[in-house]
């Protein structure tokens, strides 16, 4: 039963290592369910107990990875407040963002014994809420494309511009146009409040797609 | 009774529950705490009635066929889960329709079969113990373990070294990871695997399509995957089946198939087909099987649980195999009305009974005795290096679970299994295995033309 504070480094990390572990996983299931890539690519694996589809491609998950990594040292220090899986079309207007919006607790005490499993339980929701979601959501065009990008409290990415976390894999300011959407309508798509962080997650779609 | 199941789907199925937006009969049974055939009844009423309002959002449905079908000349019995649009397709292809059922609603159209049991999942952990209350299947002889015989059963699982700890199983479909991909575009590395699955789908000799519910009718690759999965379990259980069935893939395939009752329960009734000793033997050992493994839900297989009986040794199992390969499929939530098929009575009674993870058990077991007779398997750090389809030099490390014995495993799938693994370290290093294993399962039916001889690398001692 130990008591740890977010102060704790080590409870930090852990809370970053499982987060960035789900954001990879939502993320393949995103380009899976939105039908980004051909789902030739994808196979089923295993996460949280649950079969989950994962791409092959080594090129992008390579990507992701990467992607992840440098996002991972902005979650440890709750410098991260919103991760976004924009998806764009050919003419790199975005028609969907796939908002998670992440923040950890200050101060908690947890009891290591149910509170992983929980956690495992909430995440396992969010992922079949993400391979359902298009139920809710329109069509894309064909040829989308996707990025992620970061919304970061203050000025976290001055320091990441400092340190490249990963060599040759710089991050940019994003693009007024990526990050703004016209005509969006906002789409809840769950909620999740644990111990260790708060997760909301939701979609902006353009009306108008095509 | 049936209106206020439908009412409840309808709020489920519109979102405002708690539950996400699918509900499976057996979600329903268990939560309203009715037999699962209400829960299908109650499905069925609210689909019916909310087709008939032609209004609002769209309702997608999958449904449960089961019936009788003639695969290569063998009758089997086949279980499937089918989206609605693909039902009448199914039903066409079976001699005989045995039962068909409505198995979820939901609002989304399913790209596949995950949601389903992602639905199931926590409710069915959350009433282990007798997640089969409501079912129609019932066996008398089936009991839980005493904890004594737990203590037993635990130790023997310990025994076997190369035995891998799987914290949580489930019902989950990592079983098809290795060869969903291999239907599709092959391309590069997706070749690789095509070619692979495809050869090794053409050598089994005993096609026993694994009832993977899920799988056979939302993923086209099904076919192959499970005839490439049922090859080893075949294997396995059949003497006369081709020797150089690998541990490795028996392994695998044991782990993938987890939580796969239907392949498990084909095993296990296999066993109960094919083996020579006197039906009351076969009795003995599977009610010995299902006592041991009552307690386990299809959620909560605990590996180290094992049966006492060391009598299920596939010494034993001369493959005959005449009868079919196909058997019923031991589902909790079959219906009562099913029509039982032909295949001997006596093993029927109980093989049903256990939970889906029951079988799970012999065949580990039987993987374990087996072992010993043929290879020993060990895990070493490997490099090789090797030139790929693009004329690349390509060095792949890895963990592999090496066979000593002169196997024809070719290390190219191997790397190529081991390459993707260590791209996905973060997925479980179970995941990885079961890559490898049945990677190199695939590999030992074809030899990849490219290879140079490496397997100086491989060979020990």
């Amino acid at each position: 039963m130990a008591t740890l504070t977010r102060q704790d480094l080590n409870f930090g990390q852990v809370a970053a290592d499982i987060l960035c572990e789900f954001l990879e996983v939502a993320i393949h299931l995103i380009l899976y369910v939105r039908e980004i890539y051909p789902s030739g690519i994808f196979q089923k694996r295993k996460k949280y107990n649950v079969p989950v589809q994962m791409s092959c491609h080594p090129e992008l998950n390579q990507y992701i990875q990467d992607t992840l990594h440098c996002v991972k040292p902005l979650i440890e220090k709750n410098e991260a407040e919103k991760v976004v899986v924009v998806i764009m079309d050919k003419k790199h207007h975005p028609v969907e963002r796939f908002v998670f919006e992440i923040s950890q607790p200050p101060l908690l005490s947890i009891s290591s014994e149910t509170l992983l499993s929980h956690v495992e339980q909430l995440l396992r929701a969010m992922i079949l809420k993400i391979s359902v979601c298009d139920a809710v959501l329109d069509n894309n065009p064909s040829g989308c494309t996707f990025t992620v990008l970061v919304h970061t409290r203050e000025a976290a990415t001055r320091n990441m511009e400092k340190v490249q976390v990963i060599k040759d894999f710089p991050w940019i300011v994003a693009d007024e146009q990526e990050v703004h959407m016209e005509e969006a309508k906002l789409i809840p798509l769950k909620t999740m409040t644990s111990d260790i962080l708060k997760m909301q997650l939701y979609v902006e779609e353009r009306t108008q797609k095509t | 009774m049936l209106s206020s199941g439908c009412m409840l789907v309808y709020l489920i199925v519109q979102g405002w529950g708690p539950r996400e937006i699918s509900v499976t009969y057996k979600w329903l049974s268990l939560t309203l705490g009715v037999h699962v055939n209400i829960a299908k009844q109650m499905l069925y009423h609210y689909l019916q009635q909310k087709r008939n309002e032609s209004s609002g959002t769209p309702l997608h449905a999958t449904y449960l066929v089961s019936g009788k079908c003639v695969e290569n000349g063998s009758t089997c019995h086949k279980v499937s889960v089918v989206r609605e649009d693909k039902l009448d397709a199914v039903k066409a292809k079976m001699d005989m329709t045995i039962s068909v059922h409505v198995y979820s609603v939901q609002r989304a159209e399913l790209k596949d079969s995950s949601p389903l049991y992602n639905t199931d999942y926590d409710t069915v952990k959350e009433n282990l113990k007798n997640c089969n209350k409501y079912s129609a299947i019932r066996c008398a002889a089936a009991v839980s373990l005493s904890s004594a015989e737990l203590q037993r059963a635990q130790e023997m699982a310990l025994v076997p070294p190369v035995e891998k700890e799987i914290s949580k199983p489930g019902l989950n479909e990592n079983t098809s990871a290795t060869s969903k991909p291999s239907a599709k575009q092959p391309a590069g590395i997706m070749g690789m695997f095509a070619s692979k699955n495809a050869s090794k789908s053409q050598e089994s000799s005993k096609e026993v399509k694994t009832e993977q519910k899920e799988d056979s009718s939302l993923v086209e690759t099904s076919k192959s995957k499970t005839a490439s999965k049922a090859n080893p379990m075949s294997n396995f259980f059949g003497k006369s089946a081709q020797k150089k069935a690998d541990e490795k893939p028996n392994k695998s395939i044991k782990e993938e198939m987890d939580g796969s009752s239907t392949a498990l329960a084909t095993a296990s009734m296999k066993q109960s087909q094919t083996s020579p000793k006197s039906e009351i033997d076969i009795k003995e050992e599977q009610s010995k099987v299902s006592n041991a493994l009552k307690v386990e839900s299809k959620d909560t297989r605990n590996k180290t649980k094992r049966p006492e009986v060391v009598d299920c040794d596939d010494e034993k199992m001369e493959s005959q195999q005449k009868k079919r390969r196909r058997i019923k499929k031991p589902q909790p939530d079959s219906s009562d009305d099913e029509v039982v098929p032909d295949s001997p009575p006596v093993p029927n009674v109980h093989t049903p009974s256990p939970k889906k993870q029951v079988t799970r058990e012999p065949v580990s077991h039987q993987e374990e005795s087996s072992e010993v007779k043929r290879r020993k398997r060990r895990r070493v750090l490997k490099s090789n290096t090797f030139v790929d389809e693009d004329g690349a030099f390509v060095t792949e490390k890895g963990y592999v679970s090496e066979s000593y014995s002169e196997s024809e495993e070719e290390p190219e799938p191997n790397s190529q299994a081991k390459d993707s693994s260590s791209l996905k370290q973060s997925f479980g290093k179970r995941k990885e295995e079961k890559k490898e294993k049945s990677q190199k399962k695939t590999s030992t039916a074809n030899k990849p033309t490219k290879q140079p001889s490496i397997m100086g690398f491989f060979k020990k001692k």
